[in-house]
């Protein structure tokens, strides 16, 4: 017995929710039963047992103000899987036995409402296992048809729905005796065996979904440690170059000078595209950290115009900073800075010579609004509508810049919406693109 | 000026390159191709500075132990830690784990590397 009380949910049904459901669903039935049964007594006056059906009726109220009760304040809404599977037998079986008397007093099998057992049956079939919803079907369909025989026999009196139904009424009895039983059985079984199939459905999905996660994060890593392994030759031929061209390795033609150089620019790139790879696998595994920190913007912005002032000297590109020192933004430092490091490093990559490049933050209301502003290559509306997809680069900024990967915007999309924030963009071709990112503003308390 | 600094990497090619950029800025240069040798030389050549990397054959997290090691025996010895794991994040550490003074990724720009030396010997 203490197997069929058990509850046979997913692990994803909320069955307080549940509870609270059914105790809604009662008011409501209660409030119905109510209603039907004062406008019978009032416009209709039928010879029904009207006091018995106005107390089953009270009896529905208190009992279920007991049960909202019981739930509600005594047990705050907090219920053990054991109490809960006690705390729905008895609901259900108290419902089973109210709603049998109801419609036992108003006509029996006359009455429609005979079929609101289907309902009961697949509430009963949502929450427990077969063997029990089999149970209390064959229960039922053992009371329906006993009780069917025994009016027939006379042994219980007949409650007749209308005056003078019975004749008809006991003449038909049999058929819908068979109708109702059949009803109650197949609703039994159809209700397990579909949430059965559903189920074995929901746990297949759960299982695919499961194993391409932790493929997805195995690529992940593999690519994090990979590129990785890469910065370390990269490296050593930085210094190489660097030795030519510093002299250390004796005098070179300006010819051996200038292909180095240009090679050690071909290099510069390579990291840059390594780096990109490094942030976008980092943002795919799961150790992306949610904690919101808050975090000096000026800093940040101070930290990453001075990581990009070579590339910007070499263009003659002023990076413009506005921001106030008391800025705090809800980001951690890693996301920070490869939002701010992606989207200044566009900025310098595709405007052209002497032009100017602006970084600015202000409040407004409870975000922190990031602009950068340039006057570089910009974007058609139809480019715009695909920047943030991974491996995306316009034609012309595949023209301007040979080497990229084209994952910088996918990636700051991610960091952005991993901290809460959004981004907008506003770009017209020639003139130059300005992105907005708005940070959630961090908690004044604290860092 | 100059000063005593001690590369601790096992990729020669980076203790030639970076070793000989860093000589010809001035500095006397030591350099290690293992843990083991560079904590023999720490105790040898009493540096000024250890350059260190954090990434070795044995194990991916080496220098770490290495840094806590020198730390030890040498309390305020600087150490710098110049490493190909780009990102502080991508290996959960902190620059406090591995007590180091610095940290930078390679490739270093020189520039950039000669200031931090300086600053760290007072120059």
């Amino acid at each position: 017995m203490t197997r069929l009380a058990r509850l046979d949910v997913s692990e994803y049904t909320n069955l307080a929710n549940v509870a609270r459901w059914f105790i809604l669903l009662r008011w409501i039935a209660a409030a119905g039963v109510l209603l039907v049964l004062g406008t019978a007594a009032i416009a209709f006056r039928p010879a029904l047992p009207l006091p018995a059906l106005f107390s089953l009726a009270g009896i529905l109220v208190i009992l279920n103000l007991l049960f909202h009760l019981y739930f509600a304040v005594v047990k705050r809404g907090v219920l053990s899987k054991a109490e809960l599977g006690v705390f729905f037998n008895v609901q259900i079986c108290t419902d089973y036995l109210l709603l049998f008397f109801l419609v036992y007093l108003t006509g029996f099998l006359e009455n429609p409402f005979t079929y609101f057992f289907v309902f009961h049956i697949l509430l009963t079939a949502y929450i427990f296992s077969a063997d029990l919803v089999f149970l209390y079907v064959g229960a039922l369909v053992l009371v329906f048809a006993g009780t069917a025989a025994a009016e027939f026999l006379r042994l219980v009196p007949h409650f007749p729905l209308f005056p003078g139904s019975g004749p008809a009424y006991f003449g038909e009895l049999l058929p819908r005796t068979i109708g109702v039983c059949a009803t109650l059985a197949i609703c039994g079984y159809l209700g397990t065996s579909i949430r059965k199939k559903l189920e074995e459905k929901a746990q297949r999905v759960e299982i695919e979904l499961d194993r391409y996660k932790s493929l997805d994060r195995i690529k992940s890593n593999f690519l994090l440690q990979v590129t990785h392994e890469l910065r370390g030759p990269l490296a050593a031929v930085n210094g190489y170059h660097e030795m030519i061209t510093r002299g250390i390795t004796g005098a070179v033609s300006p010819k051996t000078l200038e292909a180095v150089e240009r090679a050690m620019r071909r290099t510069d790139n390579l990291l840059t595209m390594i780096d990109e790879m490094i942030d976008y696998a980092y943002m795919q595994t799961d150790r992306v950290p949610f904690e919101p920190v808050r975090t000096a913007l000026r800093e940040l912005i101070e930290a990453n115009v001075e990581l990009l002032a070579p590339q910007a000297q070499a263009k003659r590109i002023r990076v413009e900073m506005k921001c106030a020192p008391e800025l705090r933004v809800c980001a951690s430092r890693d996301l920070g800075n490869i939002i701010i490091s992606n989207l200044l490093s566009n900025a310098v990559k595709y405007s052209p010579q002497g032009s100017t490049v602006v970084i600015s933050a202000v409040q407004e209301a409870a975000e922190v609004c990031l602009e950068v502003k340039d006057q570089g290559i910009g974007m058609t509306p139809e480019e715009m509508q695909h920047i943030f997809e991974e491996f995306y680069r316009t034609r012309r900024a595949r023209e301007i810049e040979r080497d990229g990967t084209g994952l910088g915007l996918s990636i700051i999309k991610k960091s952005v919406e991993a901290i809460g924030g959004r981004i907008t963009v506003a770009s017209q071709v020639d003139k130059g693109t300005t992105f907005h990112i708005y940070f959630p503003e961090g908690e004044r308390d604290g860092r | 000026m100059g000063g005593k600094i001690l590369i601790i990497d096992d990729d020669s090619d980076i203790l030639e390159t970076t070793g000989s950029i860093l000589a010809h800025e001035g500095f006397e240069i030591h350099t290690a191709d293992s843990v083991e040798r560079g904590l023999e030389l720490t105790d040898k050549v009493s540096p000024d500075i250890v350059l260190l990397d954090i990434m070795f054959p044995e194990s991916r997290t080496r220098g770490f132990d290495a840094a806590r090691e020198i730390r030890s025996r040498h309390p305020h010895l600087p150490i710098i830690v110049l490493t190909a794991i780009n990102r502080e994040y991508a290996f959960d550490f902190t620059k406090e784990d591995i007590k180091a003074v610095e940290f930078l990724n390679k490739p270093v720009r020189t520039k950039k590397l000669v200031e931090l030396i300086r600053r760290h010997l007072g120059g």
